[in-house]
């Protein structure tokens, strides 16, 4: 769609006859007001140079075009020959050419090329010096749940039927018959007395054992890696403790349990996880210079580093 | 080329305005004809034309007609001169393009 369809497609209310009349007389005036900003030898011809073809123009939208580029024509024509009116000469005459002057020092263009090197250098400092990097640490604000209270007063399904009880059966326990008969001579070696001097002493303490109780050991998971990112948005810290069973080589026989809690669930959450992740680089137990499986607690601190 | 030539700035714009006039030499265009050959916009045209005709390398005068018979205004006509046409014609054979003799 062009201007020409454009303007037909308005309202009618909005381009009444004298709108439109206003338009025409618009377009004509600003092109004579274009055309007094030129150098005055160049004035009166351009003004009428211009109008004579705004009247070859076809169509509003083009005329107005059209006297807009006149508007920008004046400008660049003042600016070439000068306001002062370097060009004196008629409007039937050459017009001498006068190239543009500098004024002053610079340049705009050399000005705004300057101001756009100084941006660049500034949001380069500005950059390097890291504050963007500082904006972006502000703390969040925490998370706020809000509950509504809609579904309150909605009645509760019923509950399911209770499963049918079964009565156990009644089973009357049988009285097994047996006899045992015990031998005389069975009978005479029930009063033998017996002499307890005479039997091991099994009674003794246990011998004592080198046993080095196991750990995290090399290549056990980073804490950091596993710090709960709602809790690293959230700022919380603290500590867990967690049992482990893990076997000769290190490897965990059952899961592991919070055996202290850090007093925050996500923590603990990401406790139980490093201490799964850390299957396998469990430092077994050691007896007697001998690894052997067992069960340890070892505490596990979320906390930040700067 | 004289030191008036030196200053004209053969930008694209103004080898379109050239080459708009170098479809038949001999022709005189109004700055409205000279739009619709080369697409240029008043804003640019305009300025172009003044350039040229201060270098010499055109030359214009008023339409002769009676405004008041005609019933339009007079327009401006600019026409191309052999030394004009002698530098759109050097200037094109840079590019390895020639103009109509």
């Amino acid at each position: 769609m062009n201007g020409n369809d454009l303007l037909a497609a308005l309202p009618a209310a909005a381009l009444s006859e004298t709108c439109l009349r206003r338009l025409d007389q618009l377009t004509i005036r600003l092109i004579e007001h274009a055309a007094r900003h030129t150098p005055p030898a160049l004035s009166q011809r351009l003004q009428e140079e211009w109008l004579a073809d705004l009247a070859a123009r076809a169509g509003r939208v083009s005329r107005l075009r059209l006297a807009a580029g006149c508007w920008w024509a004046a400008n660049v024509i003042a600016r070439q020959y000068g306001v002062s009116g370097l060009a004196a000469v008629g409007s039937n005459k050459a017009v001498a050419y006068a190239p543009p002057q500098a004024s002053g020092f610079l340049s705009p263009r050399t000005v705004a090329l300057v101001l756009i090197a100084c941006l660049h250098l500034a949001l380069i400092y500005f950059l390097s010096i890291g504050m963007a990097n500082r904006t972006a640490k502000v703390p969040p604000q925490p998370l706020q749940s809000v509950f509504s209270n809609e579904d309150v007063h909605r009645a509760l399904p019923p509950p399911p039927p209770l499963p049918p009880k079964f009565a156990h059966p009644l089973i009357d326990p049988i009285e097994p018959d047996i006899r045992i008969e015990v031998s005389a001579q069975t009978q005479g070696l029930q009063n033998v007395p017996v002499d307890r001097s005479q039997q091991p002493n099994t009674s003794t303490t246990p011998p004592k054992v080198d046993r080095v109780i196991g750990g995290p050991g090399k290549g056990f998971p980073n804490t950091t890696d596993y710090y709960p990112d709602a809790s690293r948005r959230l700022g919380e810290k603290g500590v867990a403790s967690v049992q482990v069973c893990v076997d000769a080589i290190g490897r965990l026989t059952s899961d592991p349990a919070i055996t202290h809690s850090s007093g925050n669930a996500r923590l603990d959450a990401g406790a139980l996880t490093l201490a799964k992740a850390g299957s396998g680089h469990y430092r077994p137990t050691i007896e007697d210079g001998r690894a052997v499986g067992s069960c340890f607690p070892f505490r596990i601190r979320f906390e930040f580093r700067d | 080329m004289g030191r008036r030539d030196r200053d004209v700035r053969i930008s694209l714009q103004t080898l379109r305005v050239l080459d708009a006039f170098l479809e038949n030499p001999a022709d005189e265009l109004a700055g409205a004809d000279v739009h619709k050959r080369s697409g240029l916009a008043s804003g640019t045209l305009y300025p172009i034309l003044l350039r040229l005709e201060s270098a010499g390398w055109f030359i214009s005068r008023w339409e002769s007609v009676d405004p008041s018979s005609a019933g339009r205004p007079r327009r401006r006509l600019y026409r191309l001169t052999a030394r004009g046409l002698a530098q759109a014609a050097e200037v094109f054979a840079s590019f390895g393009r020639g103009v109509p003799a």
